[in-house]
């Protein structure tokens, strides 16, 4: 007999936007279950820039996501704000660039009513000294950096503490249907193999660039169009501001500040299928070239890692995706003749609150449930173990962590053992199993320049050594790990990163004769 | 050594690099009366394992380990008439390898080997690597993988990266009699130092204390494991006193940089080489000016001295990305010292494979310095750039060491050969 799961609400995907509605729904008191198929930030929610929108981006070609950012990065900022970094952000044109969206940009984010400020070229030199002596306009906004772990692991632990549950690698396989209704789901653990199912009253489908697959398990057709982008990670933060690139929405514009690092960005490629992406040593040429013609430096500097994610976007026709609408999408099916599945996907990090908002309004009163959204209001609380996903907070608590006798793990981002062990207690507390790549996921573990070489096989002793692990996985686990962190690191290995590659692979390959190990 | 302002200094042979390959052409050039400098950083042993592979995986692509590395050496130079091994013959390898465990011996260190065929050394990571020459200190190991042993493997409570249950669990995984025991230190807490772990062993109290941990977990055991820190300077003594101690046959394994065995290998080269006279320059870096009246003239780097160094014969043994011989742009890889042409792949796409631990290897680890026959670089037309000028090491082309496991290997031999033909050349002149 398979186990069944009993609850009120079913939510598939752990990325921003689920946990995002885990957490709402819980604070108008339902009784919910999030399942994802890989671990938390797996999707787009893991691959995307952490720029969280004044909105002056999408002034000409979405005027209405201008007005929803606009008002989202206000309530982030109060609600949220251990998670954001108030950067303010700089839109700046360089020569060549298009004259008439330049002089068109005050009047149109007037006209969605976003703050700004004409600042002299001189001065946004003075403010970002890295910026091109080209420099022709730049103007001052309200963009903000935001870091997509925290929040997401901020909102299923708020999320848990109100009763919700969370089960990681739990992939949905399909649905049994019964008269116009989803009757159960049907799940299978990741790790194990078991299947299992859930029955809820209403399912959620928020499983973004998925979103497609999971509708046609109740044989609903969502015209899903996949596009990806490519991120550069530099090894130290370039700016203290996001720069974006005062010209119409194109490939490679932004440097978002991320903590003690900058991330690049982006490019949009359509794509068949948004699983197995990673980056290209030509989009990462690409990206660094143009992105150079704003920022000298970026052509010179160090690059520790890029990834790649792929963009929700429910598709209108057309052949460009950056214009396919960026706002959110939400559809519910009883139109499509399932009365109890609702699907929330497109839209932006900057608006998962929003998107939450509206999916979890419409759950209420499916269910005739009167409960007001209560995420505008009650901030989200800071937790421990989100703690260990911030760049640079760990540097402060050196000290602190060497007096009491804790070991260094990784030494690049300075996370001490017991760090480790409160983000592997939270993870058995989710009833999950603790490894490597879920540590990473919940710490700057492998982010920084030695891209996991020590700290792998560090924290992997540490596990056995305290007894968190102690089965025959240990090389297969060091494997994945490293195997993952490797998509990130080969496009971009040149200067002092090969340098850093050849140290990982003499270690590796070269003394532990990994690439031997079936 | 001391340089002065403005100097100039002249030799026989200069030597590029303080790696293996550096020390070994060093080591043989004093052992044929050459007046010899050495120039270079050594901080590389850091990150060595302190074993000498001379070649464990043959064809990569099968993944093929080698019992004996001449099981496959006929076969490598049929299909790869480039590798550095296909211009030597076996006779002078042995030669290579054998001089090289003399003059470490000379340096202290004792170095074993088991009759032409590889040894299997248990890592840290709880996998074998076959080897060649091995430190005394970890040979006993190889009788492990038998599978008839009754072992015993110690770790050391907050030494990072090094867990005795980890590769327990891997050895049990081989069908291996298996168990374990935590040692406490008091004397480290904290994040402590690697080299303190190692001090440490040098203290005859602490090899009391350790063996008194390991006392009650002894019972049936045969054979000792530890980590790789036992001991800096006198290791195999450490060893011959734990075995006293404990009644048990001991071995290390050797696991994460920094490497203990790695900075006993550098002390014992610098040692050997001091006693024969060679000239260090330790982290010098020297510029490339001229070819002038059969001489090769450089410069050193950096302030607040400039000597000029003139040599009537160079050793490139400047290594790969990590030694900074070869330095990697976004379009191209360049050898730093003279600008030799260097073999690569030649878009950056074609560098490396999606798969990190494909067995094949990365092609970008094949790049590197193309030589004739004697080891002299050759330019385009294949033409020795310079009579005078030899390549050795990790900076050879078509050796892709961390697949083939002939790191050591190829940079013994091929920095003794290279030494070799230099030497000859100017006796006929
Ligand atoms: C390159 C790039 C840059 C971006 N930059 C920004 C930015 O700067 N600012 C901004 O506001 N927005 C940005 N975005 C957009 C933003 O990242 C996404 O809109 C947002 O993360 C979507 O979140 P989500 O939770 O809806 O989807 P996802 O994060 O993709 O989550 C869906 C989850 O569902 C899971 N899932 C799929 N199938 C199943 C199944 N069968 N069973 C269980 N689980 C399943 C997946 O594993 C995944 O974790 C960017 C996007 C990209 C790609």
């Amino acid at each position: 007999m398979e186990k069944i799961i009993e609850t009120q609400v079913l939510v598939i995907g752990g990325g921003v936007t689920g946990t995002g509605i885990a957490r709402d729904l819980c604070l108008r008191g339902f009784d919910v279950v999030l399942i994802e198929k890989k671990d938390l930030n797996a999707g787009a929610s893991g691959g995307n820039h952490g720029l969280l929108h004044s909105g002056a981006r999408y002034i000409a070609s979405d005027p209405e996501a201008a007005v929803e950012c606009n008002s989202e990065i206000r309530i982030l900022k109060k609600m949220a704000g251990h998670c954001i970094q108030r950067t303010g952000g700089l839109f700046v044109a360089v020569r060549g660039d298009d004259e008439n969206y330049i002089a068109d940009f005050p009047g149109l984010c007037d006209r969605a009513g976003i703050p700004f400020e004409a600042v002299s070229v001189r001065d946004a030199i003075k403010l970002e000294p890295v910026l091109s002596a080209n420099l022709i306009a730049a103007y001052q906004v309200n963009d903000a950096s935001i870091n997509p772990f925290k929040i997401s692991i901020e909102n299923m632990n708020d999320a848990v503490s109100r009763g919700a549950r969370y089960l990681s690698f739990c992939k949905l396989e399909s649905f049994d249907m019964e008269k116009k209704k989803i009757v159960r789901a049907n799940v299978r653990n990741q790790v194990n193999g078991k299947a299992f199912q859930i029955q809820a009253q209403t399912y959620i489908n928020a499983s973004g660039a998925w979103a497609g697959y999971i509708a046609q398990m109740a044989d609903i057709s969502i015209p899903m169009v996949f596009s990806k982008g490519t991120l550069l990670v530099t090894s130290r933060r370039l700016a203290r501001h996001v720069i974006n690139r005062l010209r119409k929405a194109t490939d490679a514009d932004i440097l978002v500040p991320g903590g003690v690092v900058s991330i690049l960005g982006t490019t949009s490629l359509r794509v068949d299928h948004p699983d197995n992406i990673h980056p290209t040593v030509d989009e990462v040429d690409y990206i660094i070239d143009q992105g150079a013609q704003m920022i000298p430096m970026l052509a010179t500097c160090r690059y520790v890692r890029a990834y790649s994610g792929v963009r929700p976007l429910v598709s209108a026709g057309g052949d460009d995706d950056r214009n396919v609408s960026r706002g959110y999408t939400l559809m519910d099916h009883e139109r499509d003749g399932v009365d109890n599945f609702i699907t929330i996907t497109g839209g932006k990090l900057t608006t998962f609150r929003l998107m939450a908002e509206k999916t979890c309004d419409r759950v209420c009163e499916k269910l005739g449930v009167d409960a007001a959204c209560q995420t505008e209001v009650i901030p989200l609380p800071a937790t421990r173990s989100g703690e260990w996903s911030e760049p640079g907070i760990p540097h402060g608590g050196f000290k602190e962590f060497k007096a009491s006798g804790d070991a260094i793990l990784c030494e690049c981002e300075m996370v001490p053992a017991s760090a480790i062990d409160s983000i592997i207690n939270s993870i058995c507390k989710d009833k999950g199993t603790p490894d490597l790549s879920s540590i990473a996921v919940r710490s700057r573990v492998g982010k920084g320049p030695c891209q996991g070489a020590f700290c792998s096989v560090r924290i992997l002793s540490h596990m056995y050594q305290t007894g968190q692990m102690s089965d025959t996985s240990g090389i297969q686990e060091l494997k994945k790990f490293l195997n993952e962190r490797w998509k990130g690191e080969h496009a971009l290995l040149w200067d002092q990163a090969i340098v850093q590659s050849s140290i990982k692979e003499m270690i590796h390959c070269g003394v532990f004769g990994l690439e031997l190990e079936k | 050594m001391n340089l002065k302002n403005n100097a100039t200094i002249s030799c026989d042979l200069l030597v590029i690099g303080s790696g293996i390959a550096g020390m070994v052409a060093a080591a043989r050039a004093a052992s044929l009366g050459l007046d010899t400098v050495l120039t270079g950083s050594s901080s590389g042993f850091f990150l060595t394992s302190g074993l000498l592979d001379f070649l464990g995986v043959y064809p990569v692509e099968s993944s093929q380990v080698l019992e004996s590395p001449f099981n496959g050496l006929d076969q490598l130079r049929k299909q790869n008439p480039d590798h550095p091994y296909s211009k030597i013959d076996n006779k002078t390898i042995l030669e290579s390898l054998d001089f090289t465990a003399r003059i470490l011996s000379s340096g202290g260190l004792e170095y074993s080997s088991a009759k032409n065929t590889n040894v299997n050394i248990l890592t840290s990571a709880g996998t074998f690597k076959p080897s060649f020459l091995v430190p005394q200190t970890m040979i006993k190991g190889s009788s492990i993988g038998s599978g008839k042993k009754k072992i015993l493997l110690a770790d050391f409570k907050g030494l990072k990266g090094y867990s005795a249950a980890l590769i327990a669990q891997a050895l049990k995984r081989r069908h291996m009699d298996v168990t374990t025991v935590t040692i406490q230190v008091p004397q480290l807490t904290g994040d402590f130092n690697v080299m303190r772990m190692a001090a440490l062993f040098e203290d005859d109290a602490f090899l009391h204390r350790t063996a008194k941990q390991i006392e009650s977990s002894v019972q049936d055991r045969e054979i000792l494991g530890l980590p790789a820190v036992c001991g800096i300077h006198n290791s195999q003594d450490s060893m011959k006193k734990l075995e006293n101690l404990t009644g048990l046959d001991c071995f290390e394994i050797p696991g994460l940089p920094p490497s203990i065995p790695g900075l006993r290998l550098k002390n014992a080269f610098e040692t050997h080489i001091l006693k024969n006279k060679v000239r260090v320059f330790n982290n010098v870096k020297v510029a490339f000016t001229a070819f002038e009246n059969e001489q090769i003239l450089f410069t050193t780097d950096g302030e607040p001295f400039r000597t000029q160094i003139a040599a009537k014969g160079v050793i490139l043994a400047s290594g790969r990305f990590p030694g900074r011989g070869l330095a990697a742009h976004r379009e191209v890889i360049r050898e730093t010292v003279f600008d030799i042409p260097v073999y690569h792949p030649q878009q950056r796409s074609l560098w490396y494979q999606l798969d990190f631990f494909s067995p094949q290897g990365h092609p970008v680890n094949r790049a590197g310095i193309l030589t004739d026959s004697d080891f002299r670089p050759v330019d385009k037309t294949c033409q020795p750039l310079c009579e005078n000028v030899y390549a050795a090491g990790s900076i050879l082309a078509h050796n892709d060491w961390t697949r083939l496991k002939s790191g050591a290997g190829v940079s013994c031999v091929s920095a003794f050969c290279a030494v070799n033909h230099f030497h000859a050349r100017k006796k006929i002149k």
